[in-house]
């Protein structure tokens, strides 16, 4: 039987394992780790119906996505993320190259074992309430009932929903499906997760709440694969990103590399009064530097938006919309 | 009733020659599908490349995917399937039946002569008409819908095979089907009952003492209830009450009523007794005599267009002769029940109230060498045609006569005169009567063994029904995996109607039915023109018909008509018919892996 260990996801740390995988190693991030996800010149191309090529959604795509990172499929819609990702799973065919998980070809099904996958929107079945959802799920991965009960325990109190499990999923706000459709996701504790747009539908205390789970999940050993347009999300949990513009890989890096302007540095202090201030500008100049700015730094309204909900309700809100 | 030659074909006879043609279509199937797959991928990747993704794709679905199927995940889907079903408004299938029920007493013929066959045939054709559009909605939309709205995701990136995608979904809608199909069966079945059992009273009796047997006979006429009423005609051979004195005659509506004397001494009517049974019909093979006497294949055509049935001349040598195996005071130990179903042509009306005259003979099919040649057959055993219902001849051991070379009667033994050594029996009717003639097939003359429970009978019905109901699912399922949810309906509704006219297809093509296809059609109907050879739809037609061909013939599998007549649905065909279902079952769960397997589902 190829039933997975259950690891409680509160508990687990990086030394934890599943069956028949060997022990996570320390989460790395810095792109030297075991190969999970390999591309070579992956190439997608849509046909029409006679054949003839439509779009070429994905070329010749090379990538590596190590044990332990984080790793980011950036770019604006239609840059061929999802296809990437689909690819990926075994959804779609390449129509050249290889696409490799587990050092297995995308297209055999014995990799989704190790594999959780959380879709773009969640496309779960609305009639099943959260607890008959994931334990649908559970029996796929051929977990056994005792297992599956606790695993559906333990996952929808990760996701705060224990009030809502007993609720059809068409009865969930957006909000509500993206954390059930995660929980789906984890049902067989994977050793690789892939995220499509993970926080799209999410309010801001449940985007930070999804980043955070991420970087816990990293830190528990997991691989992550996500994607996702919006800049901020991608920026904060990532380890390593890869750009695409028009399906093509344009950048592909550690993150605090990408975006470390090397010729600007930058100071901040606290408790500076207007000649201290006038005293640094000098100093920068007799070095022959050019001051690009001085001046009180803002808050994000995400920061703003966190500290003032987060006073008054003291705790997470239930509901999404 | 019209029984088909295949149903005298035991499973044993039949099975050998049906594995060798599934065989043979597996193999040819098998592989124009790999070289069609390995011309597509030959395009794509190269002969050599191509050699190795086919190779693979077939050594994986016996190591990677056949091996690794998990009944847990099968069930799980069934179970999403049956949920989905649920949520698809299946129970107002289920409303619809009960509602059609509740007001079908008003539809239905009251003074129908063959109330079982009406109740019978209503309730079965019903439930089997709807169990397969249900089947047929169910299977067809589901996969597609799934895609549609892209929950399919979730599942294929589940180690989910492509077999248990498959099995999944089959499962679940066998289960919905089998389900609607037991409370259909049984709120049939009390229609059924509830329409056909009812009771009498005795009306008017008059007695009167038979000074030969010195026992009162009760002449008496019942009350009239479910518009008839019986006569009946009984002795009083016993003083005890609750005892059945005898039975209503004649038999009115296809059955009788007990009549019973009570403690009191008066008379009673049970309840009906025939008119839900399971005869068990024993057939023999049949040939004919000419007027000379000479042994011909067919008798005599008529006129009729339908040629089932062979007529024999009266008052000739004509005769048809039967020949039944299996004949041992074990089988038959009281004598033989033979039952008769003979048609008449007249050429003269005469009286045409009367009832024409025949005669039954039985002889032995080869006698041994040292056995006296008088001792051969029987004497005529007279009886008349009934015409349009079926009637009993009871042949008594001790009825069994032979006239010796001096003109005498004696007595024969049916088991040591007149069955041969391998235990057959020939059964010679004749008709007696001159310028009349009798008409007959195979099943028309057969003899009866112990009945069965007409509703053991009821439930092997449904079961045929079940086996329909599963082939429906396996080719809806099938077609959703390739097809939109529309084009899968109507794909799947294809096959049905070619599998129910694949005869009738069959018979246009080989003359026996005059008739062209699409483009002869077309050509008669603007140029008013009889019937023509049909050339220029030979290619369309050898295709349809290749294709019904390769379908399940559906009505083979409808035994509402032998149920609603009364007979017993033997095992052999039950056997043949779960067989059939069986090899559409893994041909096409192996098709359905491969669309599956081939398939992006988010192309």
């Amino acid at each position: 039987m190829d039933t997975p260990k259950t690891v409680d996801l509160e508990q687990q740390d990086s030394s934890s394992h599943v069956d028949g995988q060997e022990e996570a190693p320390e989460p790395t991030g810095d792109g030297k780790g075991e190969v999970i996800i390999e591309t070579r010149s992956l190439t997608k191309v849509y046909r029409d119906f006679w054949g003839r090529s439509k779009v070429r959604a994905v070329k010749a795509l090379d990538m590596q996505v190590r044990r332990g990172e984080i790793f980011g499929l950036l770019g604006p819609n239609g840059s061929g993320k999802s296809t990437t990702i689909k690819l990926l799973l075994g959804l779609l065919f390449p129509t050249s190259g290889k696409a490799l998980v587990f050092d297995k070809e995308a297209t055999d099904v014995s990799k989704n074992e190790r594999i959780g996958y959380l879709p773009e929107e969640s496309y779960l079945y609305k009639f099943l309430n959260a607890e008959e959802t994931l334990d649908f799920y559970g029996r796929l991965f051929n977990i056994s009932a005792a297992e599956r009960r606790s695993r559906t325990r333990q996952l929808i109190d990760l996701i705060g929903m224990d009030w809502a499990k007993k609720r059809q999923l068409k009865e969930y706000s957006k909000g509500m499906t993206r954390r059930i459709g995660l929980a789906q996701a984890l049902i067989n504790d994977p050793e690789l997760i892939l995220l499509d747009e993970p926080t799209t539908g999410l309010d801001p205390i449940g985007t930070r709440e999804m980043k955070e789970l991420i970087i816990k999940l990293r830190d528990q050993g997991k691989t992550i694969l996500m994607c996702s347009h919006l800049l901020a999300d991608v920026q904060d949990v990532c380890d390593r990103i890869a750009i695409l513009h028009q399906g093509e890989l344009k950048e592909l890096g550690r993150v605090d590399d990408l975006l470390t302007v090397q010729d600007v540095t930058q100071i901040q202090a606290r408790g500076l009064n207007a000649e201290a201030e006038e005293e640094i500008r000098k100093v920068i100049e007799r070095h022959q530097g050019e001051v690009v700015s001085l001046e009180n730094p803002t808050s994000t309204l995400e920061d703003l938006f966190h500290d003032v909900v987060g006073e008054t309700s003291g705790s997470t809100v239930q509901e999404d919309d | 009733m019209i029984v088909d030659p295949s149903e005298f074909i035991t499973f044993g006879d039949w099975f050998p020659a049906a594995a060798w043609s599934y065989a043979k279509i597996v193999l040819i199937l098998l592989s124009l599908g790999l070289a069609t797959c390995y011309a597509f991928a030959v395009v794509r990747h190269g002969p050599t490349e191509a050699i190795y993704i086919i190779s693979r794709a077939v050594t994986g679905f016996f190591s990677r995917d056949g091996a690794r199927i998990s009944p847990r995940r099968v069930f799980a889907l069934a179970h999403l399937a049956v949920k989905e079903s649920l949520r698809r408004r299946v129970l107002v299938v289920f409303g619809v039946f009960v509602l059609v029920m509740l007001f079908a007493g008003w539809m239905l013929d009251v003074e129908n002569d063959h109330p079982a066959r009406l109740y019978l045939g209503f309730v079965l054709t019903m439930s089997n008409y709807l169990v397969l559009a249900l089947a047929m909605f169910l299977s067809a939309f589901s996969l597609p819908n799934d895609i549609k709205d892209r929950t399919i995701y979730t599942i294929a990136t589940k180690p989910v095979r492509p077999l248990e995608l498959f099995w999944g979904r089959v499962l679940g809608f066998i289960t919905v089907g089998t389900l609607l199909l037991m409370v259909m069966g049984l709120v049939s079945g009390i229609f059924v009952y509830r329409g056909l059992h009812h009771s009498h009273q005795v009306e008017a009796t008059s007695a009167q003492l038979d000074p030969d047997t010195n026992l009162n006979q009760h002449n008496g006429e019942t009350s009239r209830d479910s518009h008839h009423r019986h006569d009946f005609f009984v002795d009083e051979n016993t003083t005890a009450g609750g005892k059945t004195l005898g039975t209503t005659s004649p038999i009115v509506r296809e059955h009788r009523h007990p009549v019973v004397l009570q403690e009191d001494g008066s008379m009673e009517i049970g309840g009906p007794q025939g008119s839900l049974q399971a005869r068990v019909p024993i057939y023999g093979t049949l040939v004919f005599r000419n007027r000379e006497g000479q042994e011909e294949e067919v008798g005599l055509n008529v006129g009729k267009e339908w040629t089932y049935r062979s007529y024999i001349e009266g008052n000739t040598l004509g005769a048809a002769v039967w020949t039944f195996s299996n004949i041992s005071p074990d089988n038959f130990p009281d004598g033989l029940m033979l039952e008769m179903d003979i048609r008449v042509f007249r050429t003269s009306k005469g009286q045409i109230e009367e009832q024409i005259p025949g005669e039954i003979i039985l002889r032995n099919p080869s006698p041994t060498a040292d056995a006296d040649p008088a001792r051969r057959q029987c004497m005529p055993i007279p009886f008349r045609a009934t015409e349009f219902a079926a009637s009993e001849v009871f042949v008594g051991l001790d009825q069994l006569k032979f006239q010796d070379n001096s003109g005498q009667l004696k007595k024969l033994d049916l088991f040591d005169d007149l069955v041969d050594e391998n235990g057959q029996l020939e059964v010679w009717i004749r008709c007696r009567q001159r310028a009349q003639f009798f008409g007959m097939a195979q099943a028309d003359v057969y003899l009866k063994a112990t009945p069965n429970s007409f509703w053991v009978n009821f439930g092997k019905c449904y079961l045929g029904l079940w086996m329909q109901m599963v082939l429906v699912v396996l080719f809806g399922v099938f077609f959703s995996t390739f097809l939109t949810g529309i084009v899968a309906l109507k794909a799947t509704l294809a096959t049905i109607v070619l599998g129910m006219f694949s005869g009738f297809l069959a018979d246009i093509q080989t003359g026996e039915i005059t008739g062209g296809g699409p483009l002869e059609s077309l050509y008669r109907i603007t140029t008013q023109q009889e019937a023509d050879d049909q050339g220029a739809d030979d290619v369309y037609m050898r295709v349809m018909i290749w294709a019904s061909d390769l379908l399940p013939n559906y009505p083979e599998f409808n035994t509402v008509r032998k149920v609603a007549y009364g007979y017993d649905i033997n095992r052999h065909i039950l056997m043949r018919h779960a067989m059939i279902t069986f090899g559409y079952f893994l041909v096409l769960s192996v098709m359905g892996y491969f669309v599956l397997r081939t398939r992006e589902f988010a192309a």
